[in-house]
């Protein structure tokens, strides 16, 4: 980031190649709609362009890069009279069929599509970060704005639901 | 542990697919990343507009306060002139106008200032200008006392009145200038008949040679004159009678005498 800070372009495309597709699954399996996430997507880089004069080494690139993805989800959330706070104990319907009418292969896989989707935003958030960003618990907390405790607490309730959906809880 | 990743939990994860973000999508946020690398020291987005708005209104105050300030500048590089150009018989109507507007403002703060002998000097050099007067120029200008301006100023107003009343005997006079201790001349209109003298309209008009008219009674109207002629050819001084009558006619070419007049003014046949 420094490197194209300085006005190398091809720093930013190994930055992007590097994190495209995690990213793109966090926020499109944060948000579930393609289209709003492919949106929310392009202005987190869009973000991350503009911000590069003020960007300071005081933390991982992916930290502060998943920072910025929490802010815009943050803001999506808002702008939906959503919150992310007031969604952390209350699981979200599922929308996704029952998973009993499909095959037995299939039917592990889509009851633990419709965990995470039934988790609560905050903790869905936080086990993301967790899965696909490979974040620690501080750094989740720094990427939210929570203190490592909430962090924590939301990422164990999370792994005890999807644990349970898998049968394995 | 939270911190330990869950095997199952993860393979399942793994097993929900690899979705990645569309190739247009790449491209496009590459190519905003190569725009602006292009301007490394310019942001997408632009500085706040209120900068730019702030240097156009510092401009705009800038120029205001240039022309307000060669404005003022202005005025008070003809401040010194307003005393000579009030109390000098040609004067301009802007001069006029301005000496009036600043003997206006400044006479009530300065009249309880001005002492009655500034008053009288003022008084006494505007009255001194029985001819055409240059402006005063250099030390005698800068000498004048400030605070004497608003009061010449206002004499020289009030002769000019004065002077605008009397007007027609000045000219009367200006016709007759082998009498010039006629008694409409006084101090003050004399200024006055110059400057009609001087003024382009009266250099426009045809100037009558002195005579007999301007011997009769310069005071009075062409009636008044022909009354004169009338009592003069009633006494038979027939000859007296004809000059002032040619010199009516030459001075009031455009007016008709009426034929009742034109019986008693017109040597009798």
């Amino acid at each position: 980031m420094l490197a194209y800070r300085g006005g190398d372009a091809r720093a930013f495309e190994t930055l992007y190649g590097r994190h495209r597709a995690r990213l793109f699954r966090f926020v499109l399996r944060s948000i579930k709609v393609r289209a709003l996430a492919e949106e929310l997507y392009q202005e987190v880089w869009m973000r991350v362009i503009e911000a590069r004069a003020s960007y300071k080494p005081s933390a991982r690139f992916t930290t502060w890069l998943y920072t910025i993805a929490h802010n815009r989800l943050v803001d999506h959330w808002r702008r939906g009279g959503l919150s992310l706070v007031s969604l952390d104990d209350h699981d979200a319907p599922s929308s996704m069929p029952d998973p009993a009418h499909h095959a037995e292969a299939r039917e592990a896989l889509a009851r633990f599509a419709g965990a995470l989707e039934r988790l609560p935003p905050a903790q869905r958030e936080v086990f993301l970060l967790h899965e696909e960003a490979g974040l620690t618990v501080p750094e989740i907390a720094a990427a939210t704005g929570s203190n490592e405790e909430a962090a924590k607490s939301r990422l164990r309730y999370a792994m005890a639901k999807l644990k349970a959906a898998i049968g394995d809880g | 542990m939270a911190e330990q990743p869950d095997p199952k939990v993860s393979r399942r994860y793994r097993e929900l697919g690899d979705e990645e973000p569309p190739r247009e999508l790449d491209q496009a946020i590459l190519a905003a990343a190569h725009r602006a690398a292009d301007r490394p020291h310019a942001p997408l987005i632009a500085p706040a507009g209120r900068h730019r708005w702030y240097f156009a209104f510092g401009a705009a105050a800038i120029m205001v306060l240039a022309v307000a300030i060669t404005v003022q500048l202005d005025r008070q590089q003809l401040d010194p002139e307003a005393l000579p150009a009030a109390s000098a018989p040609a004067v301009s109507e802007r001069k006029e106008t301005f000496a009036d507007s600043k003997g206006e403002v400044s006479s009530k703060a300065e009249a309880s200032s001005a002492t009655p002998q500034a008053q009288e000097k003022a008084r006494t050099n505007v009255q001194k200008q029985t001819v055409p007067s240059k402006p005063r120029s250099g030390p005698a200008r800068d000498a004048a006392p400030l605070q004497e301006k608003p009061q010449a100023a206002e004499v020289a107003r009030a002769d000019r009145l004065e002077a605008q009343r009397q007007q027609p005997p000045a000219e009367m006079q200006n016709v007759s200038p082998a009498a010039p201790a006629t008694p409409a001349r006084t101090l003050g209109a004399a200024p006055a008949a110059d400057q009609a003298a001087s003024s382009p309209e009266a250099r426009a008009r045809p100037q009558p040679k002195a005579g007999v008219v301007a011997s009769i009674a310069p005071p009075l109207g062409p009636e008044q004159l022909l009354e004169r002629i009338a009592e003069l050819r009633q006494q038979g001084k027939h000859e007296e009678a004809d000059k002032a009558l040619a010199e009516f006619r030459q001075r009031y070419p455009e007016y008709r005498i009426s034929d009742e007049m034109l019986k008693k003014v017109e040597r009798p046949k």
